[in-house]
């Protein structure tokens, strides 16, 4: 014990409910038995930062009240806010869960009743908001983008195409940080497998991987449209048709678009043509960049073709069901629908360096050789890139490395 | 002293010739000539009614010597089963009154039509825009029609550039009064959709519908337009804020049962008032010439529109004479505002200020 310093007592209360007497830990405010478990008494957030935060909170609850005059909470108890405050983080992890009681716990230390029971309003009116999803469909009131986006569509199937994603395909994505956090960019890509799982995967790994999570509006044939659920499922998740229309005016409003120029005759190849790219069309995918200055970042998905073993397509019988193809498999038709179950192949979607377009210049759109240029530049990129990935791999279904 | 602005509306007895009459009979400034084949049911004040067919030869004659300067023509009938008197006053009769305007120099003509002659096909873009090729189905007498009617007026504008004429494409109307395919459509039980499809939809309330005609009538802008309410919803959503319970049915089997009531000769009209490919793919028109070269901004959104809409079905079996009611407010609403604006107008003249032309 130095004189130059001044030890202080223990700041905790012990369990039996006095004072601790122990003199603290140097630079803390408890002793080392108190000082593991006790949350920092100096609060980062200033006096201001709780105000503010609970301006916000109050101004929040009156919005939410305005919007949904008809709506009564159950009968507010302090007990019962905390109760639900704790079962509403039940999915989250510990950290998850520090980070968002700390500074509600310091914001609330001196809030007044009102706003407790606005939080418990709130609370409440999202728990129904959620349990009335149904509901909401059958009476009109959720809300679309004007393409018919909508996002509780999105976050309900988003589980799903997760699994598939890490557990099923157990996708590993690789420069996915080349797409911008905002602004357009078209994302060009190889197409493959009999149906087109590698564009939810594309989408999928865009939306968990990037930083600023950003949902891939994909341009999809006009097969979808006439199909029932898939028409509208589609739309919903944030897709469109493929038109030059409808992808420029998606660029125009900085979206992330991605176009699978294969089309029909990339997903239709048998086996022994796997990797090997199909002709890109006319270069529709170019002019859209082109028209509206968007970056070409060019896509090689690896595993596709491995889901389903085409050995063979027979055009006649799809001419008289009257669909695009229809893949002979070991397990497809013989074993009915069951034959459509993917293979869990190991799949690897690697996101190539952006390829700027904005130099060109809007008329270049026009210009023939300037496109087929593009396009070829494009679909060798993606041809390498993909034989670097097949190089490299050396298991179909398990890692690598 | 102002001058008169003589404008002429054709099919006055029938709903939107009545309540543009009405509307434009309103505006200071301007003189309107009403013309119907059949006398209205309610009078309009300070309207001259013309009871005479469009398709009389002696309409030009009378454009000329009334001095119209803008026609809006509104006689059109729209039936769900094609039939030659139909057409014949639709799309010849258009014509008739086309030549007419053409001959006697009229300088504005404003037509009504809908964005359903774009035709709704699976390979539609999400917003289409009024320079694409027109393929409206043929099935149904009225979509038949517009697209005739809009086919003429391609080459109308090439052999007659002097006259303006503007055509407003509108997509599915509702409103409180009107009765089109889209209020028979949601104000129906048993008007069915198609099971596992929801395309996207654009509607516009049947005031905009006037005030949207009364403007083009004023603007300078020329050539189609789609005129709709700015936002587009699904129609899953549409049907449940106009709080129809839905009535599903496999597309095969609605598409069937819609060959076979054709077939036996009963009235598809009743129960398919909106063909069914058109509740199957996506129609939408893009509005960007609307608010940029027109100059038009609808004052009700889709969604005010139905939530309104399923007010007035939720009590209308509690409601005698729904639609004279119906008319009768309008009409109350028409006066006071005409009223209001003489007041003003009086009320400026005597302050000795200058009265500019009334804004909308």
């Amino acid at each position: 014990m130095s004189s130059e310093e001044t030890r202080i007592r223990c700041t905790a209360i012990t369990k039996s409910g006095g004072q601790c007497r122990l003199y603290d830990i140097e630079g803390t405010e408890y002793c080392q038995i108190h000082e593991p478990v006790a949350v920092p008494a100096e609060p980062d957030v200033s006096e201001e930062e709780i105000r503010a935060l609970q301006a916000e909170l109050d101004e929040l609850v009156l919005r939410v009240r305005a919007l949904n005059t008809g709506y009564e909470p159950p009968s507010f108890s302090l007990r019962r806010l905390v109760r639900l405050v704790a079962e509403s983080m039940r999915g989250m992890s510990e950290s998850e869960r520090l980070a968002l009681l700390e500074p509600l716990r310091s914001a609330l230390a001196d809030v007044d009743m009102e706003t407790l029971k606005g939080i418990w309003y709130m609370l409440n009116f999202t728990v129904q908001y959620q349990v009335d999803f149904v509901k909401r469909r059958f009476t009109g009131d959720y809300d679309t983008d004007e393409w018919g986006l909508d996002w509780e569509i999105v976050d309900l199937m988003r589980p799903f195409f997760t699994a598939l994603y890490n557990t099923y395909w157990r996708v590993e994505t690789t420069g996915v940080e080349q797409i911008p956090d905002e602004g357009r960019a078209l994302l060009i890509s190889n197409h493959s497998g009999q149906i087109p799982w590698d564009t939810v995967m594309v989408g999928t790994a865009v939306m968990n991987e990037h930083p600023a999570q950003r949902l891939v509006r994909g341009l999809y044939s006009d097969l979808f449209p006439s199909l029932p659920w898939f028409s509208h499922t589609v739309v919903k998740l944030g897709q469109a048709l493929a038109t030059e229309d409808n992808g420029v005016r998606l660029l125009e409003q900085d979206e992330l678009v991605a176009v699978y120029p294969e089309g029909h005759k990339g997903i239709a190849k048998t086996y022994k043509d796997r990797y090997r790219l199909a002709r890109f069309g006319r270069g529709g995918f170019v002019r859209l960049a082109l028209k509206t200055g968007a970056p070409i970042i060019p896509v090689a998905v690896v595993g596709a073709e491995e889901t389903y073993i085409t050995l063979y397509n027979s055009t006649s019988v799809a001419r008289v069901i009257g669909l695009p193809s229809f893949p002979i498999t070991p397990i497809f038709p013989w074993l009915g629908l069951l034959g459509l179950v993917p293979l869990p192949s190991k799949w690897y979607i690697d996101f190539g360096q952006p390829i700027p377009t904005e130099d060109y210049g809007e008329e270049s759109a026009d210009n023939q050789v300037l496109v087929s240029q593009l396009s070829d530049q494009v679909r060798n990129t993606i041809q390498e890139m993909l034989m670097d990935r097949l190089a490299a791999r050396r298991s179909l279904f398990f890692t690598s490395s | 002293m102002e001058e008169q602005k003589t404008v002429l509306v054709t099919g006055a007895a029938g709903y939107w010739g009545h309540r543009v009459a009405r509307r434009l009979a309103s505006e200071v400034g301007t003189r309107v000539i009403a013309l119907d084949a059949e006398e209205p049911a309610e009078e309009i004040e300070d309207i001259d009614f013309i009871q005479a067919d469009v398709r009389n030869p002696l309409v030009a004659k009378l454009i000329e010597t009334e001095g119209v300067e803008a026609v809006c023509h509104l006689a059109f009938r729209p039936d769900v089963r094609r039939s030659e008197a139909a057409f014949d006053l639709n799309v010849m009769g258009t014509m008739k009154v086309l030549g007419a305007c053409a001959e006697a120099g009229v300088g504005k003509v404003v037509l009504k039509s809908s964005t359903a002659v774009y035709g709704a096909r699976r390979s539609n873009s999400a917003f289409l825009r009024e320079d694409r090729p027109l393929q409206g189905s043929r099935r149904y007498g009225y979509t038949r029609d517009w697209v005739e009617v809009e086919a003429f007026c391609n080459g109308f504008r090439h052999q007659a550039p002097d006259v303006e004429l503007t055509i407003l494409r509108f997509p599915g109307i509702i409103g409180p009064t009107a009765d089109t395919p889209m209020t028979r459509f949601l104000g129906e039980l048993s008007t069915p959709s198609l099971l596992g499809f929801d395309p996207m939809m654009q509607l516009i309330h049947e005031d905009d519908v006037v005030e949207a005609l009364v403007h083009a009538l004023g603007s300078d802008a020329s050539g189609a337009f789609n005129v709709a309410a700015e936002d587009v919803l699904p129609l899953n959503k549409i049907r449940g804020l106009a709080g129809k319970p839905p009535l599903l049915i496999l597309h095969p089997f609605a598409y069937w049962g819609a060959g076979f009531l054709r077939g036996a000769g009963l009235g598809l009209g009743s129960f398919m008032p909106i063909e069914l490919d058109y509740l199957r793919y996506s129609w939408v028109g893009d509005l960007m010439r609307m608010q940029q070269e027109l100059g038009f901004a609808p004052r009700h959104t889709a969604e005010e529109a139905l939530r309104e809409f399923a007010e007035i079905q939720r009590t209308r079996r509690f409601r005698l004479e729904s639609t004279a009611l119906g008319r009768g407010e309008q009409r109350m609403r028409d006066i006071i505002e005409q009223r209001r604006r003489a007041r003003e107008q009086q009320a400026s003249i005597e302050t000795g200020s200058e009265e500019g032309y009334e804004d909308e």
